[in-house]
């Protein structure tokens, strides 16, 4: 009796597992991908409750996309995780930005050379051609944008200045708890005629031409988004509506995605291919054997080791963007580890520029590119580094004799012969005080960083600056004030992270990390604390549209950056997409994602 | 019995609550914030992040949160437009009626998210689990019966092999063989496919699943043979010396009867307990298998998750994991005292 309880238990057991799977299998066989582009999907835009989003309904038929028989044109891109919807603005992922590129379109875009090219803006409006009227007196100005006349809705419904109306009402909605650049400049936008709108400014926003483009922001249609539910949370960004090149065709949560070839699309030809299918595939190394095996076309944000490994390899080629952003670089904390205001409390070691110069001369920055980023690395050692604002400021020397000597006269002196240098008559800190700081990071940009922060830590090291090294969750580090963030509350002495700034406008970038007004806690990320009145009264000027005297602010900038040291700039890490040799026209750049001109692509 | 079950599953209900207070107050007291990530590039400003902790339901104090989390606020007036009037009602209802919140992430139901998961893991690891077993079973025998011989120290050295190998290391050394090294003779396709659950645009095959099926399941079930098979091993090994199976020999029995009517019905006992206290792993998923063969399950939400404090993602799963604990560690219990009628549970 007991003997056969036993099996009959083992095999319900079976029984049960083998249910389990024959149901999920039945679950995934309803979700048929199709291989042929057609805009066929009956739901509109129900949240979706099965894993397969429903695409909006296409009121006109796609005629057959290149000749009869051919097989579709297809890329394959591989990224490692969803967006988390087509609403990029929402989140700080970049995927979003890539699939809403793919589908949607802004006023404007850059290209990969910083220039500003007009998308559903039939030209880009400045103060030369009377788009832009600029009040002197009052400080404002008045922006009046013309859209093209041919771009549709894939529905067949013409974008009009409505959508735009639409899109800055969801934006400028308090309930939208979310942020974007220069949004506090905007007064209002009206509509003229269908086809005319104005933006009027409360002050002078030099970042207007991108503001409803570029890599953040398109225009939603008015027709379809639900505006009760919300600009954050609305369906319509997860079941977009295109207006660019593909459309949305299927979305299986966590496995791809499938696009086709929008036959509306206002550019004639374009795009060149029929369908982009973007596979998620969590695994750097599986993206790139995948690559190599041509079972991908496109990966995305390739990293230096990967782009390293796929150096000569035959059916790949890395697209390097032309200019970089991210920046690796150390930010030093002004005020006293665990506080903000740098003139009550300053920090005991950092506050004597001596020492933050004498930091940036110990680090030999090429060989932290070289021995960890591949050579990679590009030298960078001021914000203001690309054109537009490229400013001619000397490279620092590496001279660890002469940054030793520095500390040596700012009186961090190693009397006892510990390797770790003391405060002996030193600005700041208690007699006796050893040289030892904190030096943090985060987790996620992965091994290269933690490598870096040990190398930098060792050169440091050298010249008797002891550090301890901690590395947090970006979760963790990067939080608000109120949750416990570190840098808000300036709970470090010396951070190790990666910045740049979006688009061609570094001002709101600058504001946000040297600004007197960003050292307030969450109120921006100049987390150093570093204040200064000359750099505050240049920015405070840099919010004009005369472009030669921008140009001239920046540099003056640049300057006391480089001579005050509130952080050190080091190298850009890469910024490339490598893909298979069969897509032709795929051109990595720092101002989008890659999808920028999918239109444009085409296959061998 | 009844009593039992019935006082079990009313300890179950008091142990779910107690772990909900605890799992809920570990995720909203761990370092770091959610609104980490909202808004480009790290920018939410203070008036804004004031706007998201409403809608998300954080500017209240924890045990309020908890209550809400709980029970719902959609009996009590709340302030929905920030105003600083609590003027209408909540719409949540509270996980005890079945709503676990929005992902912070997605902004769609924390279930939804869950719901899309959650097949593709109990596939996955129910298939993995599946063979792990039949596996492991004939190994784990033929170890006990043949102690000491080549073979048992074969399976022992693979046993351990099997534990000490790091499942992210195999997958992609399992990867470079049947995707890049070996070719299907007749198409000259890559044996096996590197990842995902079916090939896009093929349509529904159980062959191709199968394909898709093998080295992922192979992947995770190694460990588990290994783990299995060593367990089935000491428990018949415990039981060939035993008086009964003397006495079954000295019936005259033959020895075939002896071991699989006798020895192995017993030994197999234990093994079930085990199996019962692994269901879990079947709605849990695994992260690295599935990282590894971009498999869309449950362990990669979770990581996913857990990254970007999405609280109520987490919190579900979280629940829905300690339920199927607890209700699996019960299952093996009364699977215990039903196959084995010396255990009385009254």
């Amino acid at each position: 009796m007991i003997r056969s309880r036993v099996l009959t238990m083992l095999s319900l057991v079976c029984l049960f597992a083998l249910l389990l799977a024959g149901l999920s299998g039945c679950g995934q066989a309803t979700q048929t991908p199709q291989a042929q582009p057609s805009p066929t999907s009956p739901q509109v835009g129900q949240p979706t409750s099965s894993s397969v989003v429903a695409q909006p309904t296409a009121t006109q038929p796609s005629p057959p996309p290149t000749g009869e028989e051919q097989a579709p044109k297809s890329v394959v891109i591989v990224i490692p995780e969803d967006p988390p919807s087509f609403n990029a603005i929402l989140s700080d992922t970049g995927y979003d930005a890539m699939v809403m590129e793919l589908t949607m379109l802004g006023l404007t875009d850059i290209d990969p050379q910083g220039n500003i090219f007009p998308e559903l803006a039939a030209e880009l409006p400045t103060v030369e051609n009377g788009g832009v009227v600029v009040d002197e007196e009052a400080g404002t100005m008045e922006v009046t944008w013309k859209l093209r006349q041919d771009v549709q809705w894939q529905d067949g419904t013409p974008v009009t200045a409505d959508d735009v109306v639409f899109t800055w009402d969801a934006i400028a909605d308090p309930e939208t708890g979310t942020w974007m650049q220069g949004v506090d400049y905007i007064g209002g936008v009206v509509k003229v005629d269908d086809y005319t709108f104005v933006i009027s400014y409360t002050g002078i926003y030099p970042g207007y031409l991108t503001q409803f483009g570029g890599e953040q922001l398109v225009i939603w249609p008015a027709h379809y988004c639900d505006a009760e539910q919300g600009f954050t949370a609305w369906d319509c960004a997860r079941a977009p509506m295109s207006d660019g090149p593909f459309t949305l065709q299927e979305w299986v949560v966590g496995d791809h995605m499938i696009f086709v070839r929008n036959p509306n699309y206002y550019q004639p030809g374009n795009p060149v291919i029929d369908q982009v299918i973007v596979r998620i595939v969590p695994d750097a190394t599986v993206r790139k054997t995948m690559l190599l095996q041509g079972d991908a076309d496109v990966d995305v944000w390739t990293t230096e080791p990967v782009v390293f490994d796929l150096k000569d390899k035959p059916n790949v080629q890395v697209s390097i963007s032309p200019y970089p952003r991210w920046v690796l670089r150390l930010f030093f904390n002004l005020a006293a580890n665990g506080t903000v205001d740098p003139v009550a409390s300053p920090h005991p070691i950092l506050s004597d520029l001596r020492v933050r110069q004498a930091i940036r001369m110990a680090i030999d920055v090429d060989t932290i590119s070289t021995q960890i980023f591949y050579g990679y690395g590009t030298p960078v050692w001021t914000e203001l580094f690309r054109p537009p604002y490229a400013c001619d400021v000397p490279r620092p020397k590496y001279d660890p004799q002469a940054a030793a000597a520095l500390l040596e006269s700012a009186g961090w002196i190693d009397q006892d012969g510990d390797g770790v240098r003391e405060c002996h008559g030193c600005l700041n800190a208690k007699e006796g005080t050893p040289m030892e700081m904190e030096l943090i990071t985060y987790a996620e940009f992965g091994e290269p960083m933690t490598l870096s922060q040990q190398l930098i830590a060792e050169m440091l090291g050298k010249i008797g600056i002891k550090f301890q090294l901690t590395v947090v969750e970006g979760s963790v580090l990067w939080a608000t004030a109120e949750e416990g963030g570190i840098e808000q509350l300036g709970n470090f002495d010396v951070d190790l992270w990666d910045d740049g700034y979006s688009g061609t406008d570094p001002t709101d970038f600058l504001w946000e990390l040297y600004s007197d007004e960003a050292a307030e806690p969450d109120f921006g990320w100049n987390i150093g604390r570093w204040i200064n009145d000359d750099f505050n009264g240049l920015l405070a000027q840099a919010y004009t549209l005369d472009e030669a005297l921008r140009k001239d602010l920046f540099c003056q900038m640049a300057a006391i950056l480089d001579e005050q040291v509130p952080s050190v700039l080091m190298f850009s890490v890469i910024n490339a997409d490598a893909h298979s040799t069969r897509v032709e026209g795929i051109q990595s750049t720092t101002f989008d994602m890659v999808t920028w001109n999918a239109e444009d692509w085409d296959v061998k | 019995m009844t009593a039992y079950l019935a006082r079990r599953l009313l300890q179950t209900v008091a142990l779910l609550f107690l772990l909900s207070i605890v799992l809920f107050a570990l995720v909203n007291l761990a370092p770091g914030g959610p609104l980490a990530g909202h808004g480009q590039s790290r920018h939410v400003r203070p008036e804004r992040a004031a706007v998201l902790k409403r809608q998300f339901g954080l500017d209240k104090p924890l045990p309020i949160q908890y209550l809400v989390w709980l029970a719902g606020n959609d009996w009590m007036k709340v302030d929905a437009d920030g105003d600083g009037i609590t003027d209408s009602y909540g719409t949540r209802k509270g996980i005890l009626r079945g709503d676990f919140g929005f992902s912070f992430r997605t902004r769609q139901p924390a279930l939804n998210e869950i719901g899309l998961r959650l097949p593709n893991t109990i596939l996955l690891m129910g298939v993995t689990m599946l063979v792990a077993i039949v596996v492991a079973i004939p190994i784990g025998i033929l170890s006990a019966l043949r102690q000491y011989s080549f073979y048992d120290i074969a399976a022992t050295t693979f046993s351990f092999a099997g534990q000490a190998i790091p499942e992210f290391w195999l997958g992609l050394i399992l990867i470079l063989i049947f995707y890049v090294w070996l070719k299907n003779p007749f198409t000259g396709e890559p044996l096996l496919p590197p990842g995902g659950m079916y090939t896009l645009g093929a349509g529904f095959s159980l062959v191709d699943r199968i394909k898709h099926l093998i080295l992922p399941v192979a992947t995770g079930a190694l460990a588990w043979i290994a783990w299995y098979s060593r367990f089935l091993r000491s428990s018949m090994l415990d039981v060939i010396h035993q008086d009964y199976l003397r006495t079954a020999r000295a019936k005259g029995l033959s020895e075939r009867t002896v071991i699989y009517r006798h020895a192995l019905r017993n030994a197999l006992i234990p093994l079930v307990t085990v199996l019962a206290l692994d269901l879990p792993y079947l709605i849990g998923g695994a992260v690295f298998v599935e990282t590894i063969f971009s498999w869309p399950g449950m362990g990669r939400l979770y990581y996913q998750s857990a990254l970007q404090r999405d609280y109520p993602v987490l919190l579900a799963i979280l629940m829905i994991g300690a339920a199927a604990i607890i209700l699996s560690n019960l299952l093996a219990d009364l699977l215990y005292a039903y196959m084995d009628p010396r255990i009385r549970y009254d």
